[in-house]
């Protein structure tokens, strides 16, 4: 008799504790450098707003304030904390590997948001969500194509070095401009580090190196706005400017006209899409090893089907 | 002259009859790496030397050198100052961010006040409560940058109007054909430059950086001499963010991130020493035209920026060196 209560209490409890991890589930976040930039802190927002309009969802929220080390340890503290899954945003993609794999040997699944993780980690992770850098290079060529008729020399302003992000819109941008109109040139690149100033500066330098520029494409439009700013500035007129991001700055200058086109991405899209496939792996669908949100082109003829970005 | 710099040099004199080569390549090997790289940059580009460039890079290099201008001065009285670059960061997001809410004149004007009050700061650890200087200042580049980070919450800060607003002159206006940053940097250096040589202001700064006991006992008020030298720094600060705001018309957290290096490096590669008491503005201004026209010149070989940061320190490297050899008169050390 005895022992049957036991059971039955036994096999309550177990159905309780079913129920209850059926309900909600706990997943940790460790971001890149919240704060540093208004993409990121906008992400943040909006991962925060999307989790608490889900109530079967608990998050824990972590950042790494740019830091790899401090990142590996948030990995860390998170499996111990057995959270049903973990979302992060590498601040190395080479760095971050180990901690991958102990996550995945742990029984917890990764998924990897914005920025990939090299070639090596990817087997242990769920599932990438992000933006599709490469293809964003591409529009951007296209972009510049078809503002330039095919014919032209450009300058290229790019990214801080080793950022995956940099090195895939230059290559998907090269490799696109080569084979959509290998009639523009490309007379140099230089890197901006993602500074508005700094791109400002680079673009002074080509503007008096070179005398005849037909367009500029900057790897964001906080870069590439400084490089406009550089143009108007020496009063050198008619070039093309395209960036990447669009920034609100960007948005604004196409509005004046003076800006030509970028490739819309969305912060808030990126958040939205990386805890839904969090959630899809999860719920145990099958949910495919890089997963791309949109990120349409925009130019000063489509600018009145988007909202002005946040950031 | 100030007397040390005197006495050091009455000793070049006695030895130059001796070894004048020598001596000439390590009191002037500066000026020799740079007029070769100067030389070797007009060959490979015909831009190199153009009006256009010319002011051009001394437009881009103003902003360090106003900044530089007033670290000089921290320097020549014995100290370090390595929170310029995150007051830079601040003032520039505190008067871009302003500018829009409270009209331009009321931005500038809250943006040096805050950017004096943590001049004061600085002035006030290192001057009278005696910490030192390397400590303060680098715990006051990361509590400046958190600072800046709370006020913004992460966002970049932009003036919406670009190009209907007075504020455009201190970054992008002319006078009489040059270029504001730059009649900026040039004023300021003559000022700073008339005080340290020409007062006893001047002679007291470099009192106490040569030899703060001797000048204590000469009666100099040793706390209120550092103060001061935090607070012109500080002044300087604010000076570059009007400029360096106005230029871009926006800003972002760490829009000054780095720079205390580069002044540090224009300040060195000038030849004021980092043990205080020597120096000039005057050289810091070559100094930090040197830097500028290095980096320039490898962007128009079309060297990617990273060489700039080796071929900078390398003769910063070798300046140090020319320095040390010329205080002890020889080139290499001996086996002593």
């Amino acid at each position: 008799m005895f022992s049957k209560i036991a059971l039955s209490v036994a096999v309550a409890s177990v159905m309780a504790f079913n129920v209850a991890s059926a309900e909600t589930v706990r997943i940790g976040i460790t971001q890149n450098n919240v704060g540093v930039d208004s993409y990121q802190t906008t992400y943040e927002k909006a991962f925060i707003e999307a989790a608490n309009a889900d109530e079967n969802v608990e998050v824990v929220v972590l950042d790494a304030g740019g830091d790899v080390a401090r990142q590996i340890g948030q990995m860390q503290d998170l499996i111990q904390q057995r959270v049903d899954a973990i979302i992060i945003w590498p601040t190395n993609g080479q760095a971050v590997i180990p901690a991958v794999r102990q996550a995945k040997s742990a029984g917890i699944p990764v998924i990897v948001t914005n920025s990939k993780i090299a070639d090596a980690g990817m087997e242990f992770i769920a599932a990438f969500s992000g933006p599709d850098n490469i293809r964003q290079g591409a529009y951007s060529a296209e972009m510049m194509c078809d503002a330039l008729d095919n014919k032209g020399q450009i300058v290229q302003v790019a990214g801080q070095p080793g950022y995956t992000t940099a090195i895939e819109r230059a290559k998907g941008f090269e490799d696109r401009l080569a084979e959509a109109c290998p009639e523009v040139k490309i007379l140099e690149t230089q890197p901006g580090d993602w500074n508005r100033e700094k791109a400002q500066r680079t673009m002074e330098n080509f503007l008096t190196k070179y005398d005849r520029i037909d367009g500029v494409y900057a790897g964001d439009d906080n870069m590439g706005v400084g490089a406009l700013n550089a143009a108007k500035a020496a009063k050198r007129d008619g070039i093309i400017f395209i960036g990447a991001t669009n920034f609100a700055v960007g948005y604004e200058a196409m509005e004046r006209g003076e800006y030509y086109g970028s490739v819309y991405q969305s912060p808030v899209d990126d958040a939205r899409a990386a805890l839904q496939t969090a959630l899809d792996v999860l719920d145990g669908k099958d949910v495919p090893k890089l997963n791309y949100f949109d990120t349409p082109k925009i130019t000063r003829d489509t600018l009145s089907q988007f909202d002005k970005p946040v950031f | 002259m100030t007397p040390i710099e005197q006495t050091e040099s009455i000793g070049l004199k006695r030895k130059l009859n001796r070894v004048s080569f020598k001596n000439f390549l390590t009191t002037q090997g500066i000026l020799i790496v740079f007029m070769i790289c100067l030389a070797g940059f007009s060959i490979f580009s015909d831009r190199f030397l153009s009006e256009e460039n010319i002011m051009t890079v001394i437009r881009q290099a103003s902003i360090v050198g106003i900044i530089a201008i007033g670290v000089t001065v921290v320097i020549i009285g014995g100290n370090l100052d390595l929170s310029v670059g995150s007051m830079l960061s601040f003032a520039t997001v505190l008067v871009v961010d302003l500018h829009d809410k409270i009209g331009p004149t009321n931005a500038i004007i809250v943006m040096f006040a805050m950017t004096l009050l943590i001049g004061a700061v600085n002035g006030f650890l290192i001057g009278y409560m005696k910490l030192n200087s390397l400590i303060v200042t680098l715990a006051m580049l990361s509590a400046i940058q958190g600072i800046t980070l709370i006020y913004t919450g992460g966002q970049n800060v932009d003036i919406a109007n670009q190009d209907s607003t007075w504020f455009a002159f201190f970054g992008r206006g002319f006078v009489g054909g040059i270029a504001v940053p730059i009649l900026m940097f040039a004023v300021l250096a003559l000022c700073v430059h008339f005080v340290m040589r020409y007062t006893s202001y001047g002679r007291r700064i470099f009192a106490i950086g040569g030899n703060p006991t001797a000048a204590v006992y000469a009666g100099i008020r040793k706390s209120r001499c550092v103060f001061s030298t935090y607070m012109i720094s500080a002044f300087s600060v604010g000076c570059a963010a009007l400029v360096l705001g106005s230029r871009v018309m926006g800003s972002q957290n760490n829009v000054g991130q780095g720079y205390e290096l580069l002044v540090l490096a224009g300040i060195i590669l000038g030849g004021t020493s980092l043990m205080g008491g020597a120096g000039s503005v005057w050289k810091t201004v070559i100094g930090v035209l040197i830097l500028g026209f290095i980096q320039n010149g490898l962007l128009l070989l079309g060297y990617p920026y990273y060489t700039q940061w080796l071929v900078t320190w390398v003769i910063i490297i070798v300046a140090v060196w020319l320095d040390l050899a010329n205080q002890r008169k020889r080139l290499f050390t001996s086996h002593s």
